[in-house]
């Protein structure tokens, strides 16, 4: 089992956070720093790509939930990106989709950004 | 008519590859529309007819619900329609319908020549075929009925498929959503197993009930003891008032409240905070939290697998948050523990150990806690004239209070002894500073007294105390030294404390106690009392102190049943030869 960690980058500017290993109950403290860090500093643009998260639980979902608002009202969105069928068969099983954009790959995340501004 | 059969050749030619073609692109179709739409579009277009429609069985309502039609002004979509086929009809896969036909009895239409395809695969019947007749008013040859009753065989059988494909969809992602929840709360009660933190425990569960069910509004009220508290909320919750937080905590006894208005009304702390939904978690047949939790952030209203769900996400929250109360109260009561041990050691150091040897008496003296520390104090102690001090004395109420009392007096009797002035006087000094010092309700009788072993007299003071038994070697009788004042700390001093001199003998034997000695109650639930004591002296008169002392404890133990349920402290002393 690949330990939890996240990696902050910055792609054409946008906010990048690349997640490894397992988002559960036990983790979802550390994305929920990483997230509130970057809201504090206005960073708003914010994808998040999966590409290395081999799991989610609800918990980590919730995280998604807790900060959504926060961001789309300083004018940002959290946008994700590159799921594994595992991971995105939980965020569809509970409805993510009508309220996230999420897309296969994280250049299409950024697309959309720039198309919407 | 001149038969072509080359060109009859290559037209069921074309049939059969269309019907092939269809029932492929049917059976992998697994959309009912696309089936439904597609056997309307070809039979129109090959048997050249401009109205048809298909309807399907509606098993709960007896009826048939038009699925979709092409024409037919007279029907509507999506509405239901009750069909009455004679038996004969009723048998058949298709039949051409007559003036005097009224299949659907409650549409007024002309269906005269429209034939009625019987949609059934081999056991099951699901609807029928309507179709209108060829727009050139020419008669349906054989071929172009057996095309589309197949037709009909194959999309039936494709329907059929579709809905057992999506039956089996939904039933899938239900075990899905299960499945999940099963390692939501697998993956939270591992997590809150390991946490001892309220406020984490309060915070997984708010990210478990967003990411689960997008419930952002929620609160939790937890009971400790008999009084409710707050512990978390989040969302639209505003802080409510004790008394908001009590009465709902009462009103709400129910397992789960869908809240009405009348509720809302009533609880304007649940209006202000939208509230819609209120759970009471039980742990062994106590309530002992109330979750309130608001709607969905995308508003799909909660199914019963969703309440399902919440209380067992509640349950195991709460559960974890008592664990953290439970642990927290064991540590408070070990420190407590470990304190009193402490303060014991303490208040054991207070005690003169060992009794020092007096020339002229022999003394004995000894305490017995009924807890960890006590208010019975006694004390001997060599004066600066040479002479000694001996003091018995019992603070009102047990524990920690006493104890504390007991030790400000120990420490006032040592800062007194080598100031010069009376027993009397002294007593006059302590009575003013504890009576200042302490709350009105706690008071200390005390005797003391000084003995001029030159001059064999025994000096006392009794502020209080139970009289202290006299028993002369040359009498059966015994004296109460009673004489001295009020007991310390009742009042500021006005008249002086009384101190009176007695001549001790050889053989005279004076006991000191405290009230846990003559208070000591039987299973009869019957005092012990003076005259026991009196007698347990009186046969033991002519033993050492240290004998008397042990047989009056060896005596109240055995009446008490060893259940001593306060301290009791003797001092005897017993003048020499």
């Amino acid at each position: 089992m690949k330990t939890f960690k996240i990696e902050h980058r910055n792609n054409h500017g946008f906010e990048i956070l690349d997640l490894y290993g397992e988002l559960d109950a036990h983790t979802a403290s550390q994305l929920e720093e990483s997230l509130k860090n970057l809201i504090s500093s206005q960073k708003s643009n914010i994808i998040v790509n999966f590409r290395e998260l081999d799991y989610i639980a609800s918990a980590g979902l919730g995280v998604f939930m807790a900060y959504i608002e926060d961001v789309r009202t300083i004018g940002g969105d959290i946008k994700l990106s590159n799921m594994n069928d595992k991971v995105y068969n939980v965020f569809d099983l509970l409805g993510f989709p009508t309220l996230y954009d999420i897309f296969d790959d994280e250049k299409q995340a950024i697309n959309k950004f720039l198309s919407d501004s | 008519m001149k038969i072509n059969y080359a060109n009859q050749d290559s037209h069921s030619k074309f049939e059969l590859k269309t019907v092939l073609e269809t029932s492929r692109m049917l059976v992998e179709s697994r959309d009912s529309e696309f089936i439904i739409n597609n056997l309307l579009l070809i039979l129109m277009g090959r048997l050249l007819v401009s109205k048809a429609a298909i309807f399907i069985h509606d098993p709960v309502n007896e009826n048939y619900c038009l699925k979709k039609k092409k024409g037919f002004d007279k029907f509507e979509e999506k509405a239901h329609y009750h069909f009455e086929l004679n038996s004969e009809q009723g048998k058949q896969s298709y039949f051409i319908l007559n003036e005097i036909d009224h299949v659907v009895p409650s549409v007024d239409a002309d269906l005269k020549n429209c034939y009625l395809f019987n949609l059934r695969t081999s056991n099951n019947h699901h609807g029928y075929l309507l179709l209108g007749p060829k727009a050139n008013n020419e008669a349906f040859s054989k071929m172009d009925l057996e095309f589309a009753e197949s037709l009909c065989i194959i999309s039936t059988a494709a329907l059929v498929n579709s809905q057992l494909f999506t039956e089996l969809t939904t039933t899938y992602r239900n075990l899905d959503r299960r499945i999940h929840e099963l390692n939501t709360l697998f993956d939270l009660s591992k997590e809150f197993n390991l946490l001892v933190d309220r406020d984490k425990i309060s915070s997984i569960f708010k990210f478990a009930l967003l990411g689960q069910l997008f419930i952002r509004t929620f609160f939790l009220i937890y009971k400790t003891g008999d009084s409710y508290s707050l512990l978390a909320s989040s969302g639209a919750v505003t802080k409510p008032s004790q008394k908001q937080i009590d009465t709902i905590f009462s009103d709400a006894d129910e397992d789960i409240i869908i809240v009405d208005d009348e509720l809302r009304n009533s609880h304007e702390w649940i209006k202000k905070s939208n509230i819609t939904t209120l759970f009471s978690v039980t742990i062994q047949n106590e309530r002992v939290a109330l979750i309130g939790v608001g709607e969905r952030v995308n508003k799909i209203p909660f199914s019963d697998a969703d309440y399902n769900f919440l209380k067992s996400l509640a349950n195991l929250a709460v559960i974890s948050i008592q664990k953290t109360f439970f642990l927290e109260e064991r540590i408070d009561k070990e420190r407590m523990e470990e304190e009193l041990s402490i303060a014991k050691a303490i208040q054991e150091g207070l005690l003169p150990d060992p009794i020092p040897r007096i020339s002229g008496v022999d003394l004995a003296a000894k305490t017995v806690s009924s807890r960890e520390v006590g208010g019975d104090y006694f004390d001997i102690a060599e004066a600066p004239d040479g002479n000694t001090i001996f003091a018995i004395a019992d603070v009102t109420g047990k524990g920690v209070p006493a104890a504390l009392l007991m030790a400000n007096l120990q420490s006032m009797l040592h800062v007194l002894l080598p100031v010069d002035i009376t027993l009397s006087e002294a007593t006059d000094r302590i009575n003013n500073i504890i009576h200042k010092n302490t709350p009105s309700d706690k008071f200390i009788t005390f005797f003391w007294a000084k003995y001029l072993s030159d001059h064999k007299i025994l000096r006392y003071v009794n502020a209080g105390h139970n009289p202290p038994l006299l028993l002369r070697s040359d009498s059966d009788n015994f004296e109460e030294l009673t004489d001295g004042g009020l007991l310390l700390g009742a009042m500021e001093t006005m008249m002086p404390y009384v101190q009176t001199d007695i001549q001790l003998n050889p053989g005279d034997l004076l006991v000191c106690y405290t009230d846990g000695i003559d208070e000591t109650m039987n299973a009869a639930d019957e005092e012990y009392g003076t005259r026991r004591l009196k007698d347990c002296i009186f046969q033991n008169r002519d033993k050492g102190s240290q004998e008397i002392l042990d047989a009056i404890v060896n005596s109240v133990k055995k009446y008490s049943g060893n259940k001593f349920s306060d301290d009791l402290t003797l001092l005897v002393l017993k003048a020499c030869d």
